[in-house]
Formats: C-alpha cells, structure tokens, sequence
C-alpha cells in the first residue's frame, strides 16, 4: 500500500521571536516493511542554517535556526511511503520470553538496532515495580513472548482510559498509570516499562495511522494527530514486532513508522528552543491519504 | 638526637619531649580491630614518615598546637571555604582534619603508577566505545554494561573528541587494603571534584606548619595545577585561547570549589545562561558583546549540558551545545559522555582490557565486583549475599532500594532480605555485589589524642602532552562511621591534607618553580555580562546599606532629630517616612518610636533594612567569588555577622551602625585600592555612584525642600556627609541654596550628585562600545544629559520639583545601564522549550 502523508506543525507565539534553533525528525523510516518513496519539509519563516544528519538512531535529524522575528512558525512535512507487512498472529508460537531476556544480554553491539539498548530505564521510561508487577501478571513462567505481550497489550487497552485531556508531555508515567489513564504515548511508555521491568527489550516508536479506515472498519483512536505505539525483541526469528496498546494491535499495513527510540524523547517530531515569548500555542494536523 | 648532644640544650630537651608525648599517644592510639592502620605498623611501632612527623609535631607545646589549629581554622573561616551538602539551603563551613594524612615517597610512586595506567585504559576504553565498538563486537565488554548506564551519550556516538582526547582530568578514589596495597574503590571520570578542595587544604595547612611541611620535603601541588592549565590551554585551535569553568550556580554543592578553580588556574567562571552557539562555536556573552570561548572546564554533569539532544528540562546547559562538539567547534572537559567509566558494572572487566589494550596487567587492584548481569557472576553474589555489598550497577543508587550507598543484605529484615534477591534475579544487570574490604585507618586529632579513624583518598591525573601527571597528595576524606566506602562530603565527614613525604629534599625547581606561572591572578581578558550585572548589584546594596545606616545615625545620634523638640519631630518624621518608602520599616511600627532604628538596622523581614540589604550584597557576592579578594568577602560576612547580632540599647544600635558604617567604608577602600582598574571594577563603581546619586536627590528633596529650615538642612549635610565641607566655606549656620549647591550641584564635593553622575560619565565612556552605527548610546546618552543639566542648574532656582525630575532621570538611567550591559539579567531573554508534541 502507498500513502501519502502531510503532517503540518504550527507554533503562534504571543510576542515576536527573535531566534529559534529547532530539531526536526520527520523523515519516515525505510525498511522493516514500509519504503520512502519522497519526502520534502517546508518550513515558514525561511531558516537561516538548516542542516541534517542520521543520529544514533539513523533518524534523520534537521538543525534548523531561524533568525528572523516571527510570530508564527510552520513546518510542513510532506511523504510517500509504501507499506507492506504481515504480522504474526496474535497466538503463533513463539520463544519462552525469559529466553529472550537471557538472549537479548548477548548481544555484541551497541547499535540502533541491537535489543540491548532497549532493556534499560531512559529518560521517560523509569522501571518501576508496581508496573513490572502489573506486567508480570501476563507473564507466565515459561510463556511465549507473542501471547504474553499481546495479553499485556490487551490489558491496557481494556483497563486503561482514552483521554487527551488527562496528560501532557511532561506527566510521568507512575501518574499515568496510577490513574490508568492517558494518550497513545502514555500507553506505549507504560507498556514499554512493564516489559523492561521484566527485561524485555521495549523499543518506542513514532509514526501514522490512515486516516480513513479500510470499509466496514472502525476509525482507529489516533489517527488525525501523529501516534505512537511499541516494538518489542521477540527473538532473533521473529525480530522486532509492533504492539499498538491504544487500539490492541499488531503493526500491520495501517500504521507507518516515523521513528524509533528509547522513548518520545529520543524521537519527538519537533523540538526546539526559542528566544522572545513564553507564550505558545501548538496545532498539529495530520492527514494520512492511500494512493493505492 | 646525636650521641653527643649535651644534656639539657634546648633542641634536645624539645627533641626528648616529643619522643616522650609521641610514646602516650601511641599508647591510646585504640586501633580497630583486624584493620590495617596508616599511623601503626603491625608490630605497633609508628611507620617511619609518622615518626618524623610526630618527633616534630610532639615538640610543639600543647597550647602551641592548639593555637595552631585555631589558626588554621580561621584561615578556613576567613577565605570562605565552603561546601553545601545535598538539600542544604546554606553554605557550611569547611570541616578539615588538622593532621595531615601522610604517604611515604616509595609508596607513593607506586600508587601514581597505578593511577597512571588506568587513566590511560579508561581514555582507551572510552575511544573505543564511543567509536569503533571493537571490545563489544568482540566480546571483551558486554554491550550491557555499557547500554546501561546513563551516561552512555548515543548523540556523541562516533563524534570525535575536540582536542583529541575524552579525559583531561580523572580521578580514582582509592584505600588500603588489609594486604598493604592501595586498592581502587570508584573511578571519577565526569568531573571530579575535589582538587579546588585539595589546594586550599593545603593553603591551609601548609601555613599554618609552615616549619613542619618544609621539613618533611613535601612537594608542591601548585605544577600540578600549572601541568594541567597548559593542557587544556594546549588543547585549543588557537594561540590565546578563553576558557571557562562551567558551573551550575551557586546552589552547587561544590560551587566555592569551582570559583576557586576558576580563579588560581586564570579561567572565567561561567553558567549555561553566559553562554550561546553562534557560528558553530560557544560564545560567551559580555559587556563588550559575544566571545568565542575554547575550552569549557565542565562541572555540568553531561545529561544537563545540552537541552537540545540531551535532558531537555536543564538549565544548567548550553542549547546546541552538542551540536558544536560534532563541528568540532569547542573543547569539551572532560569530553561529555566520558562519565559511562564510572559504572561499577565495569569494573570485572577491566583487568582483562588492561592486558588487552595496554598489553599489561593493572599495576593496582580493585576492589573485587561482580556484575549480576551475567550469570555466574549473579549466581556467586546470591550464593555469597551476606557478604558482599549490593550496589547500583551504573549509578550511585541501588534500584529499588532507597540507600545513597551500597545495600547490605545482612542488615535487612526477611522481606526486604527477599525482595533484594527477587531484584537480582529479574533484572540482575542493575546490581553489583562488591566484597567488603576493610580498608585502612589513619590518625586523627581528638581532644588531645589520637584516634584512628576510616578514610578515602581521591587521587587526581591530568592529561599532558607528556603523559598523565599526578597531583602530589589528593583530597583525602575522614569518615565518621567504620565503612569508609560511604563518605561523601555530607554529615559530619573532615577532609584532609595529604602530604607526600619524601627522604630528599625537595628539588628547589618543585618548591620555587622559576616561572610560578598559576599564580598571577590576573583579571580574566573579558567580562561577562552576568557577572557585571553582579558588580552593580553588590555597589547598589552596599550603598543602599550606607544611606540606610546614615538615616539611623541620624535619627538616633544624640544630636539629631530626638531632642524632643516640635522642628525635629517634623524631621524625624520625615526620616521614618524615607525609612518607610525604603522597606526599611513598616508603617505600622511607626507607633513604637523606640524600635525603630533596631528595626531598620537588623529586620530580617524588611527588606530594606540594612541586615537584609547586607545580605543581598553577600548572596551577590557568593557568586563573584572568584573576582572578590578573600578581605573583601571577609568585610562582608562581618558586617553581615554584625547587624544579624541581635541589639537592644540606642548606644548599642548606634554603635553597630558606626561600625558597620567603618567596614562598609573599609570595602570602598579595597575596592579603590586593590581591584584592576578593568570593566569589572567599573561596574562596581557605577552601581554605586548610580545608587548613591539617586540616595543623595531624593535626601535633598526631603530635607532641603522649598521652605527648609536649618534643622532639616542641618540633617541633610550629616546624611550627605558634608558638615565640615559647609561650616568650613560658610562660617554660618545652614542656608538653603548654599546647601543644595554643595549636596546636588557641586563636582568638587566627592558625595554631591553632580560629582556621581561625572564619574559614571567617565566609567560610561571607558566601557566598550557595542553599537556599530556611531549613535550615542542610551545610557551614555541619558547621563550626559544628566550632567549638562546639572552643569547648568543654579541652586536657587533648584525646587522640589527639579529634584523629582533629576531622580526620575536618574532611576531611568540606571536601568538603561542594565539594559544596556546586562541583556540577560533582569531583561531575561533566555530560550524557552518549544511546547512538544503529544
């Protein structure tokens, strides 16, 4: 499947800016099952240095610095991807996942995609033992990885609350689930904790969701902002599978990746600082079209 | 004590009272158990170097050694030295052991030795997996180890290290173990503390035994400090470069040492808000506008340096900071990432990388460390857990377990006991379990005795081009408790000395270097803009704290406004009323005349009285430390220390105020006297001519009003300081004109406003320019215009109301001064996070 995705951020400040050095990452990611055909980021004021490079996580990274006053700052993002995926199904067998915890130790690399970096707390990822413990529930000794981590996906999709309202960026996550309740990123961060309180290696990612479902299909929760969901080591045979604990999902050929991290911190769209207004207000529009 | 010395002369009687006292000490010296001590040898007898030591130190007499003690101290006390322990609100005291500890030159070869070496592996390890990652792929090192902690920067993955190298400075704390040998305990590779602390320890005791420390040929510290200056001088891409120890603030718990760094090696010391990327270089912001700086000494622990790409709520960092260190824009040290060395996970490893990177064993052992991240390794520290100490893997916390230091299975109950195992065995990768090794004992001076005590000696390398070089001594601190591995500077625990002692005299170059280079203090080339926003702020308060006490003065001095009679009691009236306006009193205490003046002198709640106002001058100061003169800061903490005293009598107030008055004068003087005539002396002046100019009109518009009579006129010239000025020119009694000449208009009397606005004309002038297009300056432009007005006023014609313009225009100068000079003080334009996305 080809989509062509526009995701448009805006910043109104209240008093004129003078400066802003912005980071970007916006650019899909090519590979596991989807392909970028183009990609172009427009950005309003003109910035005055713009330069890009792959960081740790081969995202490709913009610097942007714009030095001219602005009230308002646009940055439009425009992507062709094709997707084509086939997940497993929810109940395939699959290793044991304490011998994935084991496993995923020996890893002889401190690369992107070596599971060992994801086994750790990170910035918005603290390891937390009531987490694990809800975690650990859906854990059976001796259970396959799949059907463990399906089971915990399903349980926070169940147990958990849709709210836009009920966080922001900065709520941590022991608030969001002694409240069990959140946004899509909540969710992903505290399925990503009970999986790494256990040792699993719990990777977040950023990306889409098509906005008009395939007939007859419900619209999924998420789709008209960007969205965010888990990938999770399930073995060398399996590799990284896509978990989606807001719409109880695999990752199949409706979602399309942006990036992948530790966690939102290591992938957050736009980032930036700015000199001259404390003031802002913040519109995302994002429209996720199939071509064919 | 020569065969034939004569009996009784003086050197030898000394010489036998020293063996006698040293022999009574050695008797109560009550050693611990089973531990090794630094002071006695396992036959009991004193180690060779404690004995010359102690031979000479026992020769003293008991109240000599005392008052020596008490002398150093005060040196402490004096210098300000300092130490904020974690969730302290305020600065305590710097708490040093007065023995020195002392370590034998053969000794201490060995340990350098050591040290040396692992500076040199950590420098390799730290190439290696910030670049090639050959000793992961390789299996040398689990990638966990590694992945794990959080000081493992991925945004400095394969960036390589301007200036060539990760590590400038390292630092191992280390002990002796039960084996004699020194044994590593931690290393410190982000950024050590403790060397600021290390060279005022010596300051210290080096004058306070001055006779003593020469005759133990102890050598310096001072080319250890000059070694590494030139490194890091060395380390930048041009000639005269500007380097800058970066500080979070003054709420640091070690801010006194970075000033003190900052001030003997010759650097700026600056906080993220001084700094700004432009032009892919840091820049720091000045008076004179941006200067690229070359080197940041960095006591900002990574995650905070930058909150681009690193933890995005610090304000302790640089925005773009990293960005720059990709474009190779800046020296960074120690190099941002580095502290990933001080995980304990590693430590298992490091013999086996020794031999494979340096093709050599570790010349020093460390204390044994078994990883729960791998197997066996768990498996042994479960089946031994009432031996071993448990501690974090990465950090210096131990997950789920609240301890600022090492969990000790044998002291918890059964569930916690449990919980600890069921920790290890789910996520084993965060834990450590480390053997508990008694380390040694060394003496420390109690009530008259000796008594033994644990310590942890923090040995310092810096990289030079000529390889690493080793502080001689170190910062060595005493802990209260029996575990020494525990101290940190927090409750209660002494630092002290460390002297290395050595057979030979010390060569003449070590103890007088020809070119002592480290110790010209010389005003750094540029001033930042914070710390001249500082320097006008200390001149404002002080002269604020001047007028404030010349209003007490005046309101309680015998022959002011308190005779009683109906005029004074109008003026008296109108100095409360100033008082009022100030902060200095509240109205309501206007119905108790007789608190009054205690209240504007020492109020902690007014914050215009002049204990307050002193305050704000101190916590001003606290962060120029680096600029002020330790008699400078000294005045302060005086004046501060007075006012807060508490008094009750009119003569006790009044004579706190003319004391205070003195210091505050005494300050003027070092000021005037021994600052650089550089910008930053400068900035003080201004503050308080500016200050003093608005203190000095508004006097003049209360006192010497339209229709004053000679009892308001006569307070104006004790408030204004000119009495003997006016009944030396005017043999008369006063008269309005010729005093409002002499108070506002007249530039040969040093305290009149138009003298004020002269001076800050003549300082205006000499400040750089910042402005490219030739237009005059707002502040030059308000306070020439300020000066030609006064110029051409005449007394007579010089109503209230020219008064009220003249302090309008003057109140609007001073903030285009601030304006002007200091755009990131109070005008704060300082980066806000952009809003993220949900």
């Amino acid at each position: 499947m080809i989509y062509d995705i526009r995701h448009v951020t805006t910043y109104s400040y209240e008093s004129p800016v003078s400066f802003a050095r912005c980071t970007l990452r916006l650019e899909p990611k090519s590979g596991d099952g989807q392909e970028l055909i183009s990609h172009s980021v427009e950005i309003r004021p003109r910035p005055s240095d713009r330069t890009a490079r792959r960081d740790f996580f081969g995202i490709l990274t913009e610097s942007v610095v714009i030095e001219v006053a602005h009230r308002n700052l646009r940055i439009d993002s425009k992507s062709r991807v094709s997707v084509s995926r086939k997940p497993p199904a929810r109940d395939a067998s699959s290793p044991p996942w304490e011998s994935i915890r084991d496993i995923a130790l020996e890893a002889t690399s401190l690369g992107p995609a070596s599971p060992v970096g994801y086994v750790f707390a990170s910035p918005l990822v603290p390891v937390l033992r009531p987490v694990t413990a809800y975690a650990a529930a859906s854990f059976a000794p001796g259970g396959g990885i799949l059907a463990a981590a399906v089971d915990l996906m399903h349980r926070i999709r169940t147990e958990f609350r849709y709210d836009a309202k009920a966080t922001v960026i900065s709520t941590p996550l022991k608030e969001v689930f002694d409240n069990r309740h959140g946004v899509c990123q909540d969710f992903a961060h505290v399925m990503i904790a009970g999986l790494r309180g256990l040792g699993l290696p719990a990777a977040y990612v950023s990306g889409y969701l098509r906005t008009i479902p395939p007939a007859g299909q419900p619209r999924l929760q998420g789709a008209d902002a960007t969205h965010a969901w888990v990938s999770l080591w399930c073995g060398a045979d399996l590799g990284w599978i896509g978990f989606d604990p807001t719409n109880d999902l695999l990752i199949a050929n409706d979602h399309i990746e942006l990036a992948i991290g530790r966690d939102f911190s290591d992938v957050s769209p736009v980032d930036g600082i700015i000199v001259g207004s404390p003031k802002q207000k913040l519109g995302v529009a994002v429209d996720v079209v199939l071509v064919e | 004590m020569g065969a034939g010395a004569t009996e009784g002369s003086g050197q030898t009687g000394r010489a036998r009272l020293g063996q006698r006292r040293l022999a009574q000490w050695v008797r109560d010296y009550s050693r611990l158990p089973g531990i090794p001590d630094e002071f006695l040898g396992p036959d009991g007898a004193p180690r060779a170097v404690w004995n010359r030591f102690f031979d000479a130190f026992g020769a003293l007499a008991p109240d000599e050694i005392e008052r020596r003690f008490a002398m150093a101290d005060r040196h402490l006390r004096e210098a300000g030295v300092t130490y904020r322990a974690p969730g302290d609100s305020a600065d305590r005291p710097w708490s040093l052991s007065h023995l020195p500890l002392l370590i034998d030159e053969a000794d201490w070869q060995q340990l350098s030795a050591g040290i040396k070496q692992r500076a040199e592996l950590l420098e390799l390890v730290l190439r290696d997996i910030y670049g090639e990652g050959r000793l992961v792929a390789e299996g040398a090192l689990p990638a966990a180890a590694i992945a794990g902690s959080p000081e493992y920067l991925r945004p400095v993955c394969g960036v390589p290290p301007p200036g060539g190298r990760y590590l400038s400075i390292y630092a191992a704390d280390v002990g002796r173990g039960p084996d004699g040998r020194w044994w590593v305990l931690g290393d410190r590779t982000q950024a050590p503390s403790g060397a600021g602390y290390a060279l005022e320890n010596r300051l210290v005791l080096s004058r306070a035994f001055s006779d003593l420390y020469k005759s133990m040929n102890v050598p310096r510290v001072a080319p250890f400090f000059e070694a590494f200056r030139d490194s890091l001088r060395g380390s930048a891409d041009r000639d005269e470069p500007r380097i800058g120890v970066l500080t979070p603030g003054t709420f640091s718990e070690t801010y006194f040492e970075h000033a003190t760094l900052a001030r003997y090696l010759g650097f700026l010391l600056v906080e993220g808000d001084d700094l700004a990327v432009s032009d892919n270089r840091i820049h720091i912001r000045t008076v004179a506008g941006l200067k690229r700086l070359d080197v940041l000494l960095r006591r900002v622990d990574s995650n905070f340096l930058d909150p681009l790409e690193l933890d995005a709520s610090s304000r302790l960092g640089v925005p773009g900071l990293i960005d720059v260190l990709r474009k190779d824009g800046v020296v960074v040290a120690n190099m941002p990432g580095s502290g990933v060395l001080e995980a304990r996970a590693l430590l298992g490893f490091l013999p086996a990388l020794s031999r494979r990177l340096l093709g050599e064993d570790l010349k020093m052992p460390h204390i044994a460390t078994w990883w729960c991240g791998q197997k066996s390794a768990r498996d042994e520290v479960l089946s031994r857990l009432d031996e071993v100490a448990i501690e974090g893997a990465y950090d210096r916390f131990v997950p789920g377990f609240p301890s600022n230091g090492p969990v000790l299975a044998s002291e918890l109950d059964a569930s916690q006991r449990q919980r600890l195992i069921d920790a290890i065995g789910d996520r084993g990768l965060d834990y450590v379990g480390q053997e508990v090794v008694r380390l040694s004992t060394m003496p420390v001076w109690e009530r008259g005795q000796l008594t033994p005590r644990p310590f942890v000696l923090r040995v310092f390398a810096a990289a030079t081009p000529d390889g690493w070089a080793i502080m001689p001594g170190g910062f060595c601190r005493i802990a209260e408790q029996p575990d020494a591995r525990a101290v940190s500077m927090g409750d209660g625990a002494r630092a002290a000395d460390v002297w290395v002692v050595s057979n030979k005299q010390v060569s003449t170059a070590t103890l007088l270097p020809a070119t002592d280079k480290v110790r010209i203090r010389r005003v750094a080339g540029v001033l930042p803009s914070r710390a001249a926003d500082n320097l006008f702020w200390l001149g404002r308060y002080l002269e604020r704290a001047e007028a404030t006490l010349r209003l007490v003065r005046a309101l309680g001095s015998p022959s002011g406004p308190n005779k009683g009679t109906s005029a004074t009691v109008q003026s008296s009236e109108r100095i409360q009323r100033l008082l009022v306006a100030w902060g200095a009193i509240s109205q309501a205490s206007r119905a108790t005349p007789a608190r009054i003046t205690a209240e504007a002198l020492q109020s902690a709640e007014r914050f215009g009285s002049a204990l307050s106002l002193v305050r704000a001058a101190q916590r001003t100061a606290t962060s120029l430390r680096e600029r002020l003169s330790p008699d400078a800061w000294q005045v302060i903490t005086e004046m501060a220390e007075r006012l807060a005293y508490e008094v009750e009598d009119d003569d006790s107030i009044l004579s706190a105020a003319e004391l205070t008055l003195q210091e505050l004068a005494s300050f003027a003087g070092l000021a005037q006297e021994n600052m650089n005539r550089a910008a930053g002396w400068r900035f003080l002046d201004i503050g308080r001519r500016v200050e003093r100019a608005i203190n000095t009109t508004r006097f003049a518009r209360q006192f010497a009003y339209d229709e004053a009579g000679d009892e308001d006129l006569d307070i104006l010239l004790t408030l204004v300081d000119c009495q003997i000025t006016y009944r030396s020119r005017y043999l008369l009694a006063p008269v309005l004109a010729p005093v409002r000449d002499l108070a506002v208009l007249d530039t040969y009397n040093p305290r009149s406003v138009a003298f004020q606005v002269a001076t800050l004309n003549e300082h205006i002038a000499a400040l750089p320019s910042l402005k490219e297009y030739g237009l005059i300056e707002r502040p030059e432009r308000l306070a020439v215009a300020v000066q030609a007005m006064l110029a051409t006023a005449e007394a007579e014609k010089l109503e209230v109301k020219s008064l009220f313009a003249l302090e309008q225009d003057l109140l609007s100068l001073a903030d285009a001064i601030g304006s002007h000079y200091f755009p990131h003080g109070p005008n704060a334009s300082r980066p806000e996070k952009l809003t993220g996305l949900a």
